[in-house]
């Protein structure tokens, strides 16, 4: 018996947010808006209204609210809306890591993949990028185009996970 | 017990038991035939280095051939058949080459099949119907292949005591162990060599090395080792034609290891006498391993012939068994110890075997000089140990000689791999230098070999080991010379007059033992390797029953037939809708960036050939993008949205080039910019309705007037925020509306209702192609197929003349544009239709001097069209050239002409 559910969630406003000047001034400014500081490259960060995760050396994928974002970042960064590209899928259960080595090339069974670190990778052909949510869970971010096809690559693949 | 077929008859087996095990258990010795001179063959081993039991397994499209029955565990329902035999084993046809084998030898395709390339065709059908193995199955597989990756501290290789223990030592270290097996017991070795007294020790130690997190897998092969200690594992999850559980038959995992012990062990070898490879020829581990692992005994009365101790254990097994060891030919001059109440020979070894019926009949053998003869029904042999040193060598590992095991062992590698057990110190072995006649005296078992075929390689020349290899097809098998090669290096050194060392080694190259083609290919086994991408509208699309089409990675819908309409019938009634009317098509897989930032508009200037800085908001121009050599490779639009944001499109096919070109061109050429490129191909899906009544469609949807030509405005469809650009590329006025994909279904659905009230059509990707050559529009992969300069395709005017874009230097090289390069020319036929791919040439006989990269028919007018690329083309309008494509037996005359052949002006983009 498998322990892993795939889930898509709901669509959800999702931006890039990339800084090209003054990091260190809009890091300050970010974390004296946002209560918490731009998580540094492989980590994520947030609250149930803004959610930041780092996927390159300047740029956040953004999940929720972005009201306040444009004017904090001023002429250093911008902001593009990217949520009609991707797909959110929820892997929950003991077995999401055993079933990300499925097709992977990337260590998502290593402990210090943990809770609050993200990832970029390839899975099956298709580039994924991982936020590890807690034990239990971790959010794939599945480019559109492929996630009818990643979907059901995971349902399958869970199926014989432990053989 | 548990029911299996082999040869269509029904037989039992004992539950553990390989084919192999269950085969002798029945009494069945004669297993197959050999690949050229069609020999009986039995089982000669216990392991994967089986030479002669090839075997096909499973039904229809889980048919797998050439499997080793020593290497396949019994199931209930196993079908198993024997191969390369007619009209059945015992009375095969094929034997008759065996009568031919004296002109048959190393070669001989090469000495007798020359002569025409016609002639070769002839020989070919009889070779491949005489020599062989199995047949590949001609249904497709049904089931399932997985790929998974796996990192870990430590990869042991190899579940003998020593790999059992390096493992444990690993995990109980805290280190991320896994243990691999291709057997499915560990430590089977303890059991041949009598000591299953461990099996508890063997249990506690698994149950030790699970606790402390290891992994182990069992069936599992490491089939290859490759740079940066990545190893493959080739795992059976279900036995081979075996119904699989949850449809996966087998897993190939890719391990990155920080550090991979091999214990591999030792291949033991057989001995080189006359008719050595008969039924009842076994190795002497193998013999023991039936004995004791699963309690069959394989001959009543044996021979047993050795250059070393262990076979001694064989023996003992034997005789504990109940069967009668009849002589003991030790190669060894003088007695190995005590007295073992065994009948040894000493100075002893095999000359030949004779058999009857397929069976073994009676061993002869040299002992001290003198000839002496046994009746007896199994000769259990030991040549010695070859230790597994295939993964190390693959791992660029080097090897040494040990003169004592007449073996090579590992040495340095520059890898983190070690070896250990057996693999790395083989027992001691007595030199054995064959003394039979050599024509009959086999050293490839899978490719019918001899002593005489290495010796008549050497008398022709053949010096070099990795000659002699490919002249004689030795260790060329399925079973790459496990058993053959050290015997063939000895007898070439023999030759040569040098040790073994000396004279040479070929190289052990992956996969370790055969490896499926589908587990390869993976879980992509039935779908071209990958995933299609697909569109967001793909179940609106899907609804309509389109045609669909494979366009980069992604299917779109190439036309939408009515009715019982053709292909060409769909695309030609919706081009006229286009022209004539009004139509929409899905246009979602255009590459799309949005560039935002104060110096965007620089960045956009390097990016594309053409100007950017001065397009005012709210207006878009054609753009064309080059390589640094100076070709063009993309093209598209870019649009200003706003003060300091811009969209740029380009081709679908080239999204992923484009993508990779800006990120070169913003990473590491210009870090210095305040910019910030996205890629949005995604994020956007879009809708293009074009056609005389476009702009009135338009109007409806967005209730407001539309967007001249090359202009942009925000606007809203049934509620959801667009972008509309006003651009064509069908030649008629036209719009694309851009919309983030999540919502793109209501905006398509009212597009659609305006469209249809309008009287007008959905178009798609065949249309869309008649529409844009007859407008002489350029399609990337088409026209573009990077090795055409701006100037070859007339945009050099568009260029920016103040330099500084991607390619400028490159395109300022004098022979860029001199005479005498291909440009792109308009074809109209004269006679007859052109043909798509054809050579354009001036006469029969003459060399081509372009060709057509794209045909269509005039969509209101009729006549065939085309555009081209001819060798001076811009000053040759007017001229007429024959179209000709031979391959496809069609022809053409072609008058050349402007590559646009509808509304030169573009009139029709103007209100």
């Amino acid at each position: 018996m498998t322990d892993v559910t795939i889930t898509v969630l709901p669509a959800a406003p999702l931006h890039a947010l990339e800084i090209w000047s003054n990091p260190t001034a809009v890091a300050a400014r970010f974390k004296k808006a946002a209560g918490f500081a731009l998580p540094a490259i492989g980590r994520s960060d947030g609250n149930d209204a803004l959610r930041l995760i780092r996927y390159e050396p300047t740029v956040w994928l953004v999940e929720g609210d972005v009201s306040a974002l444009p004017g904090l970042l001023a002429d250093d960064g911008a902001l593009t809306a990217i949520g009609g590209s991707v797909v959110r899928v929820q892997l929950s259960g003991k077995g999401w890591r055993t079933l990300l080595m499925e097709g992977g090339v990337f260590d998502a069974e290593s402990p210090n993949f943990a809770s609050g670190c993200s990832a970029a990778t390839i899975i099956d052909h298709v580039n994924v990028r991982l936020h590890v949510v807690d034990d239990d869970i971790c959010h794939a971010y599945v480019p559109l185009s492929y996630s009818e096809a990643m979907i059901h690559f995971w349902k399958t693949a869970a199926l014989s996970l432990t053989l | 017990m548990i029911n299996f077929s082999f040869d269509g008859k029904t037989y039992q087996a004992e539950k553990g038991d390989t084919l192999a095990a269950a085969l002798l258990r029945n009494g069945i010795g004669l297993v197959g035939r050999s690949f050229k001179y069609h020999r009986p063959r039995g089982i000669m081993t216990a392991g994967v280095e089986e030479p002669n039991a090839l075997v096909t397994i499973g039904d229809g499209g889980r048919t797998e051939p050439n499997t080793r029955a020593t290497d396949v565990f019994v199931y209930e329902g196993l079908v198993a058949k024997s191969q390369n035999r007619w009209p059945n084993l015992s009375f095969d046809i094929g034997s008759v080459f065996g009568l031919a084998a004296p002109v048959l030898s190393a070669g001989f395709y090469y000495k007798t099949f020359f002569g025409s390339a016609k002639r070769w065709m002839i020989y070919e059908y009889f070779i491949r119907k005489a020599a062989g193995l199995g047949n590949a199955p001609t249904k497709t597989d049904p089931d399932h292949f997985s790929q998974r990756a796996a990192f870990c501290d430590v990869l042991v290789v190899g579940a003998g005591p020593a790999g059992l223990s390096a493992a444990l030592e690993a995990a109980e270290a805290g280190k991320r162990a896994i243990l691999v097996e291709q057997d499915n017991i560990l430590c089977a070795s303890l059991i041949r060599d009598g000591q299953d007294r461990d099996g508890a020790w063997v249990e506690s130690t698994q149950a030790r090395i699970r606790a402390a997190g290891g992994r182990i897998l069992t069936r599992t092969t490491a089939s290859g080792y490759w740079e940066h200690d990545l190893v493959t594992l080739t795992q059976r999850i279900a036995e081979p034609g075996q119904i699989p559980l949850h449809g996966v038959a087998q897993r190939l995992w890719h391990v990155r290891a920080g550090q991979v012990i091999l214990a591999t062990g030792s291949i033991e070898r057989p001995m080189a006498f006359a008719h050595n490879d008969r039924p009842g020829v076994m190795l002497s581990q193998a013999v023991r391993t039936y004995v004791r692992r699963f309690g069959v005994v394989p001959g009543k009365r044996v021979v047993i012939a050795t250059n070393n101790d262990d076979a001694y254990k064989t023996a003992y097994a034997l005789k504990a068994a109940g069967a009668e060891v009849v002589a003991i030919l030790d190669a060894r001059p003088a007695p190995a110890g005590a007295d073992s109440g065994l009948p040894v020979y000493n100075n002893a070894v095999p000359l030949s075997t004779n058999g009857a019926r397929h069976c073994l009949k009676s061993v002869t053998a040299r002992i001290n000089g003198l000839t002496q003869s046994w009746n007896a029904d199994l000769i259990a042999v030991s040549g010695g140990f070859t230790p597994v040193v295939h993964l190390h060598m693959q791992a660029g590992g080097t090897l040494d000689w040990n003169d004592a095991a007449q073996a090579f062992v590992p040495a340095a590698s520059r890898q983190n791999v070690t070896t250990i057990g057996g693999a790395a110190n083989p027992d001691p072995v007595f030199n054995v230098v064959p003394v039979s006649k050599p024509k009959k005296s086999f050293i490839d078992f899978q490719n019918d070999v001899t002593l005489s075929d290495v010796d008549l390689a050497w008398a022709e020349g053949y010096r070099s080991v990795e000659h002699l290899k490919r002249y004689t097809t030795l260790g060329m098998a399925t079973d790459q010379g496990k058993l053959s090669n050290m015997a063939a290096l000895g007898r070439l050194a023999e030759k040569q007059g040098v040790a073994i060392p000396e004279a040479g080694l070929t190289t052990f190259r992956p996969p370790y033992t055969p490896v499926t083609m589908g587990l390869l290919a993976g879980a992509g086994a039935k779908d071209a390797g990958a995933h299609v991408r697909r569109l967001a509208l793909y179940d609106v699309h899907a609804a309509k029953n389109p045609i669909w089409q494979p366009l980069g990675y992604w299917f779109r819908p190439r036309a939408y037939p009515a009715g019982n309409e053709t292909l060409a019938q769909a695309a030609m009634r919706e081009a006229k809708a286009v022209r004539s009317n009004v139509g929409m098509t899905d246009v979602s897989t255009l590459a799309k960036f949005e560039v935002s930032g104060p110096d965007a508009a620089a960045f956009l200037e390097i990016i594309c050939a053409t100007t950017v800085g001065k397009l005012a908001v709210g207006r878009g121009r054609y753009t064309f993008m080059l390589r640094e050599d100076g070709f063009v490779f993309d093209d598209g639009t870019v649009w200003r949205l706003d003060e300091n944001r811009y969209l740029l499109t380009s081709s679908t096919g080239g999204a992923d080039r484009m993508a990779t070109h800006i990120s070169y061109v913003r990473q590491y050429l210009c870090p210095h910019l305040r910019v910030s490129a996205v890629n949005v191909q995604e994020h956007y899906a879009g809708i293009a309705v074009a056609g005389p009544q476009a702009k009135a469609a338009l109007a409806a949807l967005i209730g407001e007037e539309p967007p001249r030509h090359m202009s942009t405005v925000p606007a809203m469809i049934s509620g959801v925020p667009v972008i509309v650009l006003a651009a064509s590329y069908s030649g008629e006025r036209a719009f694309e509306i851009y919309v983030e994909a999540s919502h793109a279904g209501p905006v398509w659905a009212a597009c659609e209702a305006e469209v249809t009230k309008q009287g007008g059509a959905l178009y798609g990707l065949e249309a869309m192609e008649f529409l844009r050559i007859e407008k002489g529009h350029l399609v990337v992969g088409g026209e573009v197929d990077g090795r055409m300069t701006p100037h070859d395709l007339a945009l050099d005017k568009m260029l920016n003349k103040a330099g500084g874009y991607v390619g400028a230097s490159g395109l300022s090289r004098p022979a860029l544009s001199e005479a005498g390069r291909r440009q792109l020319v308009g074809l109209e036929a004269i006679e007859g239709n052109i043909p798509e791919g054809a050579m354009l040439i001036t006469g029969e006989g003459a060399s081509p001097q372009g060709h057509v990269s794209a045909a269509a028919f005039r969509i209101l007018d009729g006549g065939s069209i085309a555009l081209g690329q001819l060798t001076d083309g811009f000053a040759r309008h007017g001229e007429e050239l024959i179209a000709t494509s031979p391959t496809r037996g069609q022809m053409a005359r072609v008058r050349v002409v402007a590559p646009h052949f509808y509304d030169t002006a573009g009139e029709r983009y103007r209100d």
